[in-house]
């Protein structure tokens, strides 16, 4: 038979393995992994440089005299943080933040997710995702700015308060309102990492359970929810370090008085333009959620998030 | 020593200068090739289009060379050229139109192009040389006032005359002032019962006089905030600066402005290039500031900004002539509080740590 009959795929692939075979020899496989993994290391390494210039900076301090910071090593800028009682105020309040935006934005995700998951009807499920990824097409400042409208003094709601003879309030410019603002932005995040955890669970599990006499409260106590770990975890960490980071909702909801520590290091770095104090602000940072998000595995274990032969 | 060997010398030193003027010269014309475009940073809405319009526009038709305003935040640009000129790039802007503390504080940092050589620096106002600094790292274009802007309908009795009406509970919530306190902090001594020769020194009474207000629950924000915030009714008094007043009424919004008894803080803005162009590219952005110092140019752009020019002469706008918001006689700024640059630039972030403190707290 003659080669010329083999279909042309075959033909295809055998001239890209042969390439292969000379790019790639085979005594370089063992390589491969590490080839594979070499962009992302490349990008962590970047990273590393660059918080290892955050620390640099970190430890000098501003000359006003030049505006450049002084070459003497030393950790004032460290003990400034300490010694102004308002950046353990601004922390507490983006820590407290944090935890209440994951707290809330996970509670309403969860049996978002599960309706995702466990809706007989497709057209159900095509809307539930088609209004998780409508978010996602309006960015953060955008939607920020859209609550403005809304919740402002003349805005919607206020307006249909008017409308019914009630007394308007004011909802924007406070706490509450910065909260409400990321529990909406951070909603999609927390449902998209439910999403597949969800999907892992085989629906016969809760029906085995319920068949064994369980109510479906005790089904979803002790079946779902110690199966849907992973996805509780990975979207408490995930929800929980981009509140903490986050910049626009409070800057923009929180009416200036209600900042988040990344308008601290925001401040510093350009309205008061001392890099030095700024990099001493985002390294504090940097430990603090990487400690929190530590923490978290350490009790959790990383094999909450799936990873095979974790513990 | 012959005169055959003085006039020798002489020939010798003349040749030498003509040859090197002819090695030279392409040199000089090629500072003076045209740059494919000027790239001047700028604060939007009716700062933008007043400096598009007054300067920019006519700087074209004059030269030939379009002129790109770019938008970035004047505190996000100064770090840019900052790295720029200190790693040997050439800076992202040509020319950066900055508040003169923060142009002073780039000239301290010696990132900053020497303006002394522009011709039409010659009998401009006293206003238009920074403070503090040796020869022009800057040149101031005009002062302006940060005013006590209000809604009319929220004073129905006329308009406010002390900034202590800030402090009456009922305008809790609907009082505004700039984020970094900027604008006010030495107006915050007066009103809370210190003098100007208080400041720097003692800012105490400016502090407790925060720390009133912060009862009150000010909003804090940046010039578009004020507009927005007059727009949706959110607020109704602002210390801001009277152009974003006179553009807001402007644009339809109903808003007034005054200067209380304590007066208002009177500050300036200029025009600088930074240091690492290309030697025509710098020719042309100081040919730029040099334009927005013509009389021209001044009493268009200025004129559009409701603001005083630092050349000489030019009449107020005619809804402005009389408005305190528009000093032209010493008379006028005397009601006015000038803190020098070099106050400002070495206070400000000290000012600046408190004024968080007590409102983030």
């Amino acid at each position: 038979m003659s080669h010329m009959k083999y279909p042309i795929s075959w033909r295809l692939l055998d001239a890209l393995e042969a390439a292969a075979a000379v790019l790639w020899p085979a005594r370089m496989r063992r390589l491969t992994a590490w080839a594979l993994l070499a962009p992302a290391l490349f990008l962590v390494g970047v990273l590393v440089i660059g918080l290892g210039y955050m620390v640099e900076y970190s430890l000098h301090e501003l000359d006003l005299s030049t505006y450049r910071l002084k070459e003497a090593y030393s950790l004032t800028n460290y003990q400034t943080i300490l010694d102004r009682p308002v950046y353990a105020r601004v922390l507490g309040r983006t820590l407290l933040g944090a935890v209440l935006v994951t707290a809330i934005s996970v509670a309403l995700a969860f049996p978002y997710a599960y309706a995702i998951v466990r809706t007989p009807s497709a057209m159900v499920r095509k809307a539930l995702l088609v209004a998780l990824f409508l978010p996602f097409f309006i960015g953060q400042v955008v939607r920020a700015y859209g609550w403005l409208i809304v919740l402002g003094r003349e805005g919607l709601v206020n307006s249909a308060l008017a409308g019914m003879g009630l007394p308007t309030v004011d909802l924007l410019f406070t706490y509450p309102a910065v909260i409400f603002g990321l529990v909406q932005y951070m909603l999609p995040f927390a449902i998209l990492l439910l999403v597949p955890a969800l999907a892992a669970i085989p629906e016969d599990m809760e029906l085995a359970s319920e068949s064994l006499g369980a109510r479906w409260t005790s089904t979803f106590r002790h079946v779902v929810i110690p199966m849907a770990k992973p996805g509780l975890i990975g979207a408490s960490v995930v929800v929980f370090t981009l509140t903490l980071t986050d910049f626009a909702m409070p800057e923009i909801l929180g009416g200036g008085t209600s900042d988040f520590i990344a308008s601290a290091i925001y401040d510093s770095f350009f309205q008061i333009s001392n890099p030095g104090l700024g990099a001493a602000l985002s390294m504090v940072l940097v430990t603090l959620g990487s400690l929190i998000v530590a923490g978290v595995f350490l009790v959790a274990g990383t094999g909450t998030l799936g990873v095979r032969g974790a513990k | 020593m012959t005169t055959t060997d003085f006039a020798g010398r002489r020939t010798f030193l003349k040749l030498g200068a003509a040859g090197a003027g002819a090695l030279a010269m392409p040199g000089i014309l090629r500072a003076q090739d045209k740059p494919s475009e000027i790239i001047v940073r700028a604060w939007g809405g009716a700062w933008g289009d007043a400096l598009k319009e007054g300067v920019a526009d006519p700087f074209t038709a004059a030269t030939g060379i379009p002129v790109r305003l770019d938008f970035t935040e004047d505190n996000e640009i100064k770090p840019k050229i900052w790295a720029a000129v200190d790693q040997g790039r050439i800076p992202p802007i040509h020319v950066n139109w900055d508040t003169t503390t923060n142009a002073t504080i780039s000239a301290l940092r010696g990132v900053t192009v020497d303006l002394s050589d522009l011709s039409n620096l010659e009998g401009l106002l006293p206003l238009a040389k920074p403070t503090g600094l040796e020869g022009y790292p800057l040149v101031n274009t005009y002062a302006y006032v940060y005013v006590c802007a209000y809604r009319p309908e929220a004073f129905p009795d006329g308009a406010p005359d002390s900034w202590t009406v800030m402090l009456d509970p009922k305008f809790k919530g609907r009082v505004a002032l700039y984020d970094d306190g900027i604008g006010f902090n030495p107006i915050a001594v007066i009103a809370g019962g210190g003098s100007f020769e208080d400041i720097p020194g003692n800012m105490e009474p400016g502090y407790e006089f925060y720390r009133k207000l912060k009862e009150n629950a000010p909003l804090l924000g940046e010039d578009a905030d004020f507009t927005t915030w007059f727009q949706n009714g959110e607020i109704d008094l602002a210390c801001t600066i009277s152009v974003n007043a006179r553009a807001a009424r402007q644009s339809g919004i109903d808003v007034e402005w005054t200067v209380p008894k304590e007066g208002c803080k009177v500050d300036t803005d200029g025009l600088w290039v930074p240091r690492g162009l290309p030697a025509n590219e710098e020719h042309w952005a100081k040919e730029f500031v040099n334009f927005a110092l013509s009389r021209e140019a001044q009493e268009k752009w200025c004129s559009l900004l409701g603001l005083p020019p630092v050349f000489p002469g030019i009449a107020p706008p005619a809804d402005l002539v009389g408005d305190p918001s528009y000093p032209t006689t010493p008379a006028d700024f005397e009601r006015l509080v000038s803190v020098p640059s070099p106050v400002l630039v070495e206070n400000q972030p000290v000012w600046f740590a408190k004024f968080s403190e007590i409102f983030q707290g």
